[in-house]
């Protein structure tokens, strides 16, 4: 005797009853982060898509204006072009800061008695607030008081205006943001640490010397990371905001007026939400564009272990 | 007390321009927020009194003062309690209050050029007709004070006490340059001339002194010269009307004198803080200044042994009848669209223009009311003896030749653009001309869009 077989749909029936209670119970157990993501990221995205065809004040209803936002952007020579052209200017600073980080990081993985009080120090600009280290640099950098000009005047060399001049404020920038590589530093650190001891091994014995193992295994071992660093330097670079809007407002003539200070400017100061919105997506495609262009070199200068070169 | 009670239930006075936002996402933001606050109070509680909720600018013993006043309203209306959050100095928080439907009753305007986008976009109230149902008289106000609240020609927001500018100079200075420190300048160009004098360099050509602290706000000149940035009767920007243009290019010069804008600008760099005993007037490193009428007791405090003294800025040269110009601002207050209690919102600023209380926030806060018989008050003008240059200020805020940025719903945009326009100037980058004209065009552009 043989029992009767269980009826397989009723089963079916049950498993796909709790599988849509599993489902259900799933959703409900992340519907924080979906009502968040739905409420606070994608809605605002798709509103700001729409609004940037609109002419909106904030305090009144959006009004289409149709292609009117982007068309102004492109053809204003007087404030969106420059501050494009002023955040584009800033973009000297990543290869600066690519090869003094990763001159940092070699350096301070060698093997000295003390280095942790050497990798502290180059850190530590890093953990100091922007905020509080933009105000700090006003002093540094200021033409009567400040420690550059002192130090540039010890060494009888020229000094300049800095930040109250027109040339120098965005130069002025760069140095202040290559203070503050140890962030990149310490991602190179941990990177150069996972390069493979026995590479430098059999490279020794074949008789390379010092520069051709740096060159030909620790570079191409750390490139994934530099790719990396480029990335998040690319994207930064476009979103320059905070120092400018500490140091100098976008000041003198103009000359630090950085696209996002003018994005926020349009948005908040001048009630052209509208502007703004347009200022943010033509923003999106140029990072995106950017963050592409490099992805498209990566198959050239970054190696994966195991990959052939 | 609860400062956030005003987040519970919301009575549905918003203008339609207001509602267009999503209501089921404002709805939950609301409940949620008045979730997260625990209970707060009603406006009125069991005993009918009614609960104000003002959102003001100041804070510290600005805020002290202020408190002062609202403790004295309450002593003589005691079924009214106003409760104040302070150091709101950001209107854009203010300005998205309203927009979410949870303003407070009142607020002021830290930034008086937000007055014309909230007045454009009819986000608060037109005040007119409760003005002349209230029995306040046009006549009994500093003129410049009433104007500062109206855009095109309605009144939507109140004066509460104001600030005009003058020329303060040092009188040591003076001697050592070999003037005579009783006599100030008397015409624009004699005060450039002497400002020129004035200045000092090192022996390497460092500036050690500038004869005149480079001027935030250039619209104090313009505006001495004629400019009159905006003709309301053809809606017409003018920043490059002849007065804008001579007041630039005599600015220009002046700065080139000195040492150049680069120079000039480094050296200002250096100044301390206009609070503080570092103040480049109050230590020497700048011989005059165009400035406004807390100085005076700034100084008692923070430089008593300062030898200086201070008049109305002088006309430009054959402009007798420009005499006594001075730049008004003034402390703004507005009563938002989505208050819950406008009408007793109201009553409070029209009990803040009688002259006890314009005396006793104007003590405190040493600056000018904008009501003309608490102008002679002796309680402003004597006593310690700083109220004699003090007095300066009180007598000039009524002068027929007092000017003010307009309210224009661009105001925000002119301001910087006229900013960036006079830094283009003193750089070289553009003619006065030039700068001037592109941002006649490009604001006027922006303001067309405003009909």
């Amino acid at each position: 005797m043989t029992p009767p077989p269980a009826p397989l749909h009723a089963g079916r029936t049950v498993s796909k009853a709790r599988a849509r209670r599993d489902l259900l119970m799933g959703l409900a157990f992340i519907s924080p982060w979906l009502i968040g993501f739905l409420a606070l990221t994608l809605y605002p995205i798709g509103a700001s898509l729409y609004y940037s065809f609109c002419e909106y004040r904030v305090l009144s209803p959006p009004h289409w204006v149709g292609l009117r936002n982007y068309i102004e952007l492109f053809s204003d020579h007087d404030y969106f072009l420059p501050s494009l052209y002023n955040t584009v200017f800033m973009f000297i600073e990543l290869p600066i800061a690519t090869v003094i980080s990763v001159g940092i990081a070699l350096l301070l993985n060698q093997k000295l008695k003390g280095m942790a009080l050497f990798r502290t120090l180059y850190y530590l600009p890093s953990v100091v607030p922007t905020v509080a280290s933009a105000i700090l640099w006003l002093w540094l950098l200021n033409p009567q008081y400040g420690l550059v000009n002192k130090t540039l005047q010890f060494l009888h060399l020229p000094t300049t205006e800095w930040l109250q001049s027109p040339v120098w404020s965005k130069p002025a920038f760069i140095i202040l943001d290559l203070w503050m590589v140890g962030g990149g530093v310490v991602i190179y650190l941990a990177a150069l640490q996972g390069v493979p001891t026995h590479l430098y091994e059999a490279a020794e014995i074949d008789g390379a010397g010092a520069w051709t193992r740096t060159w030909s295994i620790t570079i191409p071992a750390i490139s994934p990371v530099i790719f990396f660093n480029v990335v998040l330097g690319i994207i930064g670079t476009f979103q320059y905001f905070t120092q400018t809007f500490i140091m100098t407002n976008g000041g003198p003539a103009n000359s630090t007026l950085f696209y996002a200070l003018y994005l926020f400017q349009n948005a908040f100061a001048y009630f052209r939400m509208g502007y703004a919105c347009a200022m943010a997506w033509v923003l999106f495609l140029l990072t995106l564009g950017a963050t592409l262009i490099v992805f498209r070199s990566s198959s050239r200068w970054v190696y994966y272990e195991g990959e052939a070169r | 007390m609860n400062r956030w009670h005003w987040l519970r239930a919301r009575t549905p006075t918003c203008s339609r321009a207001l509602l267009h936002r999503n209501r089921w996402l404002r709805l939950v933001g609301v409940a949620l927020l008045a979730v997260a606050c625990g209970c707060g109070q009603p406006s009125r509680d069991a005993n009918g009194v009614i609960h104000l909720t003002i959102w003001s600018m100041w804070s510290g013993q600005e805020e002290k003062n202020f408190l002062k006043v609202l403790a004295r309203y309450h002593e003589l209306h005691p079924n009214i309690v106003v409760e104040n959050l302070g150091a709101v100095n950001d209107d854009t928080k203010t300005v998205r209050a309203i927009v979410a439907g949870v303003p407070p009753d009142l607020f002021t305007l830290s930034d008086p050029l937000y007055l014309g986008p909230l007045a454009a976009n009819n986000a608060v109230y037109p005040l007119d007709t409760w003005f002349r149902k209230s029995g306040l008289r046009e006549a009994d106000f500093v003129p410049a004070s009433l104007s500062l609240c109206r855009y095109k020609g309605h009144l939507y927001a109140m004066p509460y006490l104001i600030d005009d500018y003058a020329l303060f100079w040092n009188r040591r200075a003076f001697k050592e340059a070999g003037l005579d420190p009783n006599r100030p300048p008397t015409t624009l160009e004699q005060l450039a001339d002497y400002a020129v004098r004035l200045t000092q360099r090192d022996a390497s050509g460092n500036l050690t002194r500038l004869g005149l602290q480079p001027i935030g706000d250039l619209n104090v000149i313009t505006q001495d010269f004629g400019g009159r940035l905006y003709d309301a009767r053809t809606n017409r920007v003018t920043p490059d009307d002849a007065g804008g243009l001579a007041g630039l290019r005599w600015y220009v010069n002046l700065i080139n004198q000195m040492g150049g804008y680069q120079k000039v600008n480094g050296f200002a760099a250096g100044f301390g803080q206009a609070q503080s005993a570092n103040n480049p007037f109050f230590v020497g490193k700048v011989a005059m200044m165009l400035n406004g009428e807390w100085n005076p007791y700034w100084v008692s405090r923070y430089a008593p042994g300062l030898d200086y003294d201070v008049t109305p800025i002088p006309p430009p040269a054959g402009h007798p009848e420009r005499a006594r110009s001075t730049w008004l601002g003034g402390n703004m207050i507005c009563i938002p669209r989505g208050s819950k209690h406008p009408k007793e919102a109201w009553d409070l600023l029209v009990w803040m223009q009688t002259e006890e209380a314009q005396i006793l926030f104007a003590e405190a806060m040493n600056n000018v009311p904008n009501i003309r018989a608490a102008l002679k008050s002796p309680r402003l003008r004597e006593g310690a003896p700083y109220k004699r240059k003090f007095a300066v200020f009180l007598d000039l805020a009524d002068s027929p030749n007092g000017g003010h940025f307009p309210a224009l719903p661009v105001a925000n945009l002119y301001n910087n653009e006229l900013t960036t326009a006079r830094e283009m100037a003193l750089d070289g980058r553009k003619t006065p001309e030039q700068a001037l004209r592109d941002v006649r065009i490009r604001v006027q552009k922006e303001l067309d869009r405003y009909r």
